[in-house]
């Protein structure tokens, strides 16, 4: 396949390797656990719409979590 | 609790489709499915609302070890926009309406089945992202298109 020049090649490259790998390996790096506070302090949320969901992330997730939309 | 990994997706695949929920991979889990090179850290599945669905979802949870109480199931089983659930042996979040995209059957049509999971079309993915509008969206989202081009172009040679 040539390579597309739209993409960065360095982008390309992952894409690439990750496509050589079997699905368990890739998944095997790809999953990662790292505490989210709030976010992870309770064992069960629901939400009747989505917008609900979405204001409950801006109104009590720290910004740096990046669930506040643009 | 553990980090997700290769085998649990096989137990959601296989409990799943025992108990015959419909059910896609979204979000960025599904786009690590088809191949993308990210990290994250929960498996998101869309779920098509209905209540046949919801109650063969809630039969299947607490299948894999998913602590449901009577209310909880009933969230799921009358599709709660959305549901996330700590309190089994992974972390999963249920989506029943996600931004961007209309219904489970559209998204349904143009999945992509990967070594039997059935994973959304990285367009729906994409949409769906571009729908939420969240930062940490917008961050992954030129990355995610390139990965898209890559991808449509290896589906075609």
């Amino acid at each position: 396949m040539p390579p597309d020049p739209a993409i960065p090649v360095e982008w390309l490259e992952e894409f690439e390797a990750v496509a050589r790998r079997p699905l368990e390996t890739h998944m095997k790096y790809a999953f990662i656990k790292t505490y989210k506070p709030v976010l992870d302090d309770a064992p069960y949320r629901a939400f009747d719409t989505m917008e609900d969901y979405r204001r409950w992330c801006e109104e009590n997730l720290p910004d740096w979590l990046g669930y506040g939309r643009v | 609790m553990g980090v997700f990994d290769y085998r649990q997706a096989v137990e959601i695949r296989d409990a799943f489709s025992r108990h015959e929920c419909r059910y896609l991979f979204i979000g960025k889990s599904g786009a690590i499915l088809l191949g993308y090179p990210d990290t994250t850290q929960d498996a998101h599945l869309f779920v098509e609302e209905s209540t046949d669905n919801g109650q063969r979802l809630v039969d299947a949870l607490r299948e894999l070890g998913f602590s449901l109480s009577d209310e909880q199931a009933a969230d799921i089983r009358h599709g709660k926009d959305f549901v996330q659930l700590k309190n089994g042996p992974f972390d999963l979040d249920l989506v029943f309406a996600p931004d961007g995209i209309e219904r489970f059957e559209d998204a349904w049509r143009r999945h992509v089945d990967v070594e039997g999971f059935p994973v959304c079309h990285i367009d729906d993915i994409i949409a769906s992202k571009q729908a939420a509008n969240r930062t940490k969206d917008r961050e992954t989202l030129p990355r995610l298109q390139s990965f898209r081009d890559y991808w449509n172009q290896k589906r075609r040679d």
